[in-house]
């Protein structure tokens, strides 16, 4: 069994290296179901689009459900630098979150205190009447 | 990212590196940041980084080799489907790994190449004959186990492209050794022959697998500054000391004998004691005397030289040709 692969070709000095066409980084986005939003997973070195897929496809999509795949080449892609949000994120920015207006069932509670008294004194005054 | 010339021997700290500039980035390090690609590394770290993946990527592509072998020879349907989809989660992996290692500054043309004149290794351990099936049941279990021991430690380092990558190839390869563990039970619930055939297969493997953390940490020169970096970030003697501590009571546990006559557990330490491998050995096979060096080795160049017109009909002829 062992033996089925001894005649292997001698290497053959000095060759020189193949010369290609370019290829390309595409980053890869793989889709799980409709609904779902596109995620990224990593990325295939490929000479055109299809080429890309096919790789995608073969390197990422092996077990995991996938009902769409997008390829795009890296320098098709436009990035923000790292240190974006350092200026933003020094301030205080709860406002934008629901869990900062817990105020607000305060609130309602009162309103319906009120309310429940203003019910009652028209009974009161019903009955009076 | 520009290409830069192949990596031969990493040199340390370059002399003129900034120092403020390396020493922010080890606080990066020691706070537990990722960098990613684009972030600003040092020389060192980012060659260091490069072997480690195209070393990793190498071992990926040449560990399927000697199972590709048994795939027309698996005994059931069951276990050629597991086989052939164990090859080709391998054969993606080192895809993966392979661009990591390209973004990190090398050709891909160039690491095989380097792979195939013996310029890069690979994990020693595939340098050894698969003569049964059993052998495959073994490389399943015992490599696969010690990969993933190593692989989980990777997961937690430094290199953000690296560590997705580590996460995505720990959550596959979880069904490989599952499987292996599957085929060694199997094989040690048979027969007669069926036990006797996976305790010499056991025997073939044990110390390659032990040998697979590499030489001992007081002989291994670069793993301190891989350590500082998070480049690894578990000692070699570590990983080999845990490797043991699992696997040995397994081994006893399916009623094999260890070829090792001073293995013990140690009530004091908690830890099974274990004999030093033939690190002698170790060093000849790396350095190409092994049993299967020159065959794993000449199957990559036989892929590599036949498999040019493949090249050329998906990626076109070479410019100079095509006039």
């Amino acid at each position: 069994m062992t033996a089925s692969r001894d005649n292997l070709p001698e290497p053959s000095p000095g060759e020189p290296l193949a010369e290609e066409r370019p290829s390309y980084v595409y980053e890869v986005f793989h889709q799980s179901r409709r609904s779902a939003a596109h995620v990224h997973v990593g990325n295939v070195n490929a000479v055109d689009d299809q080429m890309a897929l096919n790789f995608a496809r073969e390197t990422f999509v092996r077990r995991r459900p996938c009902v769409h795949l997008w390829v795009v080449r890296r320098e098709y892609l436009a990035g923000t630098p790292y240190d974006l949000d350092d200026l933003t994120r020094s301030t205080d920015h709860s406002y934008r979150e629901a869990s900062a207006y817990q105020d607000v069932r305060k609130k309602w509670e009162q309103f319906r205190t009120r309310k429940d008294v203003d019910e009652y004194q028209k009974e009161d005054l019903e009955e009076a009447w | 990212m520009s290409v830069s010339a192949h990596a031969e021997v990493p040199p340390p700290d370059q002399p003129d590196e900034d120092p403020e500039l390396l020493a922010a980035f080890q606080a990066r390090i020691d706070s537990g940041d990722l960098i990613e690609l684009d972030d600003w590394k040092p020389e060192g770290y980012r060659i260091g980084m490069l072997r480690m993946a195209e070393h990793h990527a190498n071992s990926e592509i040449v560990g399927a080799l000697p199972e590709g072998e048994w795939i027309t020879r698996a005994p059931s349907l069951k276990r050629k489907l597991a086989l052939i989809a164990k090859v080709q989660d391998e054969v993606g992996h080192g895809q993966m790994i392979y661009r990591v290692a390209e973004d990190l500054g090398k050709p891909r043309d160039q690491m095989l190449r380097d792979l195939i004149e013996g310029r890069t290794k690979y994990h020693n351990v595939f340098n050894y004959p698969v003569p049964t099936w059993a052998d495959v049941a073994m490389i399943a279990w015992l490599v696969d186990g010690a990969a993933i021991l190593n692989q989980k430690t990777l997961a937690d380092g430094s290199f953000a492209p690296y560590v997705r990558t580590m996460k995505r190839i720990n959550a596959e390869e979880a069904f490989h050794f599952k499987h292996g563990e599957d085929m060694v039970l199997t094989l040690m619930g048979g027969t007669a022959r069926q036990k006797k055939m996976t305790q010499e297969a056991f025997n073939r493997w044990w110390w390659p697998t032990v040998m697979f953390f590499g030489p001992p940490d007081k002989q291994s020169k670069r793993g301190e500054q891989l350590t500082k970096w998070r480049i690894k970030t578990a000692t070699n003697d570590m990983l080999r000391q845990k490797f043991v501590d699992r696997f040995a009571p397994a081994a006893l546990d399916l009623g094999l004998k260890i070829p090792d006559p001073d293995i013990h557990f140690d009530e004091s330490s908690g830890h099974w004691s274990f004999s030093q491998p033939d690190w002698d050995e170790f060093f000849r096979v790396i350095r190409g005397d092994g049993p299967c060096n020159k065959k794993r080795v000449g199957i990559r160049r036989l892929s590599y030289e036949q498999g040019r017109w493949v090249r050329r009909a998906v990626l076109g002829a070479p410019p100079a040709e095509a006039a």
